[in-house]
């Protein structure tokens, strides 16, 4: 999702000649490109990077209705770092509030995802049945996550009579109902959970793909040479798959860092403040009445993910240099 | 050189990190365009509660010839707020909160009643002023009482208090006394939907009221009291005990239970607990949504919030909705002037999905039993006080939920974190 705009914004050039040489030809040559992406350029101007200053600004301010209105310096950012015991409570340890709920997220969810994706791309391109097993994996991706929201109250509910999950663990185990969503301890990982059924399909997928496009004679020429199955994996295969892995985890991070649909659905970022997230907090912050502060966390959103946007694109140019 | 595109790649890239960090989740901002002769209207109203309304507005086309563009949306807040920032807001907005009402009035967004044809005498022989005086801004009024229900009920099922020979508690001991019977007979006397924060706040509201009185109440909502006083304390430890771990069936599980879940607990075709605290509108969701075999006063029927300090009797903690206007078109005063004529409210009320405050609409047009009953408790009160939890402003609003909630599952901490939101308190209320 989030890479695709960037092989149609590359400037065009034809192989060998290298851009900006005082060259009269290379001058038409940049004009012809400037003017082949002026139509993309303006789209991003005004859908990206207009609102983008218009945020950066309006979260040095307090943000009324939404609009910039006086400058107030740096002090939602400081109140966000070290007022908030919402956003981050470091009076104890570990720390607390919606950004380590966010680290959570983060290391939860893309480890899980990713294990499990590349598991069952693995397995599944051993079966016999391939492409139905994938079919079945892949559906809940085309699910909206408020939709695989309600569908996990329903399994997370207490009421063993409604809640799958406490009626499994009820009735066949006889342990007492668990409250998944009421229990502070367990509801950020509950709501993990249900994510990663949505997402694992994809992964899977997109890890089968590249494992379809390893040579078969690489593995073959490893079986000949003595390598057994799991060596097969851990050697050949999953260095081949390295930089496919580090696209999805980007693609995982970014979905991490800006997940709020689903905590929407399923808590609100409740029992109390306990499930809240950093886009939880810009929401309720931004339309509870306090733009500049919801500001504020949408840029420290922002500036989160910058690096991990960088190192993908660099990952992507190397290989693709090679 | 392949620096320099890795440059550009990466601010590309840094932008489109920045559409999924700045693009609303909100709802949709689909607008209608204004016609000559209608009038756009939003609000959150859903399921019974829209279908009352679409009523009304039908009723009022076919008086007037003007149509209407009904948009419902739960997530009303954000909505407006966008729209508005956008200077594309609709005719007439439908708001439940008084501080995020006054929000927009302070914002200049809003037409006072006065420019829409409605003269202080004129709103002072439907509403009460106490209802009104809530949306003052600088001596005008900025939306008129619309719709609105009792907080302040007890919801049971008659037949198990048959059962038990138990009889509706008069005074919170009394309601004490009920928890624990049905608690030694093995029941969960309570279903709390805590899962949403704001059952808990009404629960407090009714509790605060009649400990500490209406007039501590206000103060106490409108930042003149500290929520850090020891009558809030002493509130709180009646709100934790009657809502005890065993009372409500496990703390966790409650906080687990959304609140038309909870209704479910009660009046489901298998219940699991006894009784519920909410508003009126709870017998329309239970009736018509959770169970449709229920009966009126023989499977569903409520008392009033009992008593706790006998000297403040039993007020009602009222939740309701205000019209507001956006533009002051002809057809929005007109449709402002028949939703608060006793005709308008007399056909919203027989719907049996509401209770009007216009004082001029007769009893004798409720249709349903219940909305009845809750309609006299409405008109004999002594003290009719408007929801707290609308009175902060916003952001407080969500904060006063989550409170709540910890408070609930932590009672220890009471005063830990009543300390923590008042510092909230100080600087929103400063503003």
């Amino acid at each position: 999702m989030s890479s695709q705009p960037v092989a149609g914004t590359m400037p065009k050039r034809s192989p060998g000649q290298p851009r900006g040489v005082g060259s009269e030809q290379s001058g038409k040559d940049t004009l012809q490109g400037l003017l082949f992406i002026s139509p993309a350029l303006a789209l991003l101007a005004t859908m990206i990077i207009y609102p983008m200053i218009s945020t950066i600004r309006v979260s040095f301010s307090q943000g009324l209705g939404l609009v910039y209105d006086g400058w107030i310096g740096l002090a939602n950012y400081k109140e966000l770092l070290s007022q908030d015991p919402d956003f981050l409570d470091r009076s104890h340890f570990p720390p607390s509030g919606a950004l380590a709920n966010n680290v959570r997220w983060v290391v939860v969810y893309i480890t899980l995802s990713l294990v499990l994706g590349l598991g069952l791309a693995v397995l599944t391109t051993r079966v016999r049945y391939e492409s139905m097993m994938k079919a079945i994996i892949f559906v809940p991706m085309a699910i909206a996550a408020t939709a695989v929201g309600l569908i996990w109250l329903f399994v997370y509910s207490p009421d063993p009579n409604i809640g799958v999950l406490n009626a499994i663990m009820h009735g066949w185990l006889g342990i007492k109902p668990i409250s998944w969503l009421g229990r502070e301890s367990t509801v950020n990982y509950a709501i993990i959970m249900s994510y990663v059924w949505a997402s694992t399909g994809f992964v899977m997928v997109v890890l089968s793909a590249a494992i379809k496009g390893i040579p078969q004679e690489v593995i073959e020429a490893a079986r000949t040479d003595g390598a057994n199955e799991w060596a097969i994996f851990r050697r050949v295969q999953l260095p081949l798959l390295s930089l496919p892995i580090s696209v999805v985890t980007v693609w995982l991070f970014i979905n991490v860092i800006k997940v709020f649909d689903i905590i929407f659905v399923m808590t609100q970022g409740g029992p109390g403040t306990s499930s809240r997230v950093i886009a939880y907090t810009m929401y309720t912050q931004t339309f509870g009445g306090r733009g500049g502060y919801g500001a504020a966390v949408a840029v420290f959103m922002l500036i989160l993910m910058i690096p991990f946007m960088a190192l993908n694109i660099r990952r992507f140019r190397s290989e693709a240099l090679t | 050189m392949t620096k320099r595109r890795l440059g550009v790649l990466a601010a590309v890239a840094v932008l489109v990190a920045a559409i999924a960090a700045t693009v609303s989740p909100g709802g949709s901002a689909k607008t209608t365009a204004p016609a000559a002769g209608s009038v756009s209207i939003l609000s959150l109203w859903g399921g019974s509660e829209k279908d009352a309304f679409l009523k009304v507005t039908a009723a009022f086309t076919k008086k007037t010839g003007v149509k209407v563009n009904y948009e419902t949306n739960r997530n009303y807040e954000p909505a407006l707020r966008t729209k508005l920032a956008a200077g594309n807001p609709p005719d007439i907005a439908i708001i439940p909160s008084p501080a995020i009402l006054l929000s927009f009035a302070k914002q200049g967004a809003l037409k006072d009643a006065g420019a829409l044809g409605l003269s202080s005498s004129y709103l002072k022989a439907r509403f009460d002023p106490g209802l009104t005086q809530l949306v003052t801004y600088k001596g005008k009024v900025y939306g008129v009482p619309a719709k609105g229900n009792s907080k302040s009920l007890v919801w049971y099922r008659p037949q198990e208090f048959k059962k038990y020979k138990i009889t509706p508690a008069k005074t919170f001991t009394q309601l004490l006394g009920i928890s624990k019977k049905f608690d030694s007979k093995g029941k969960t006397p309570w279903a709390v939907g805590a899962g949403d924060g704001w059952p808990l706040t009404d629960w407090f509201e009714d509790i605060y009221i009649r400990s500490a009185g209406p007039v501590k109440y206000q103060s106490l909502f409108t930042g003149k009291t500290k929520f850090t006083d020891p009558s809030v304390v002493k509130a709180m430890n009646l709100y934790t005990t009657i809502l005890s771990d065993k009372y409500v069936g496990g703390l966790e599980n409650a906080l687990g239970t959304k609140f038309v879940d909870g209704i479910g607990k009660v009046f489901g075709t298998k219940p699991s607990a006894e009784m519920y605290v909410e508003g009126g509108f709870v017998g329309g969701i239970a009736t018509q949504q959770t169970n449709t075999k229920l009966k009126p006063n023989r499977d569903i029927k409520f008392f009033p919030f009992p008593t706790i300090n006998p000297k403040y009797g039993s007020p009602v903690v009222f939740g309701g909705d205000y019209v507001v206007a956006f533009k002051d078109s002809a057809e929005v005063k007109q449709f402002v002037k028949y939703v608060t004529s006793a005709a308008g409210g007399k056909v919203w009320v027989s719907t049996g999905a509401v209770t009007s405050p216009n004082r001029t609409v007769p009893l004798s047009a409720y249709k349903s039993p219940l909305v009845k009953a809750e309609a006299l408790q409405i008109q004999k009160t002594k003290a009719i006080r408007y929801d707290g939890s609308d009175l902060l402003p916003s952001t407080l609003g969500a904060d006063w939920q989550s409170a709540l909630q910890k408070i609930f599952k932590t009672p220890g901490d009471t005063k830990k974190i009543l300390a923590d939101f008042q510092k909230k308190a100080d600087r929103e209320f400063k503003k």
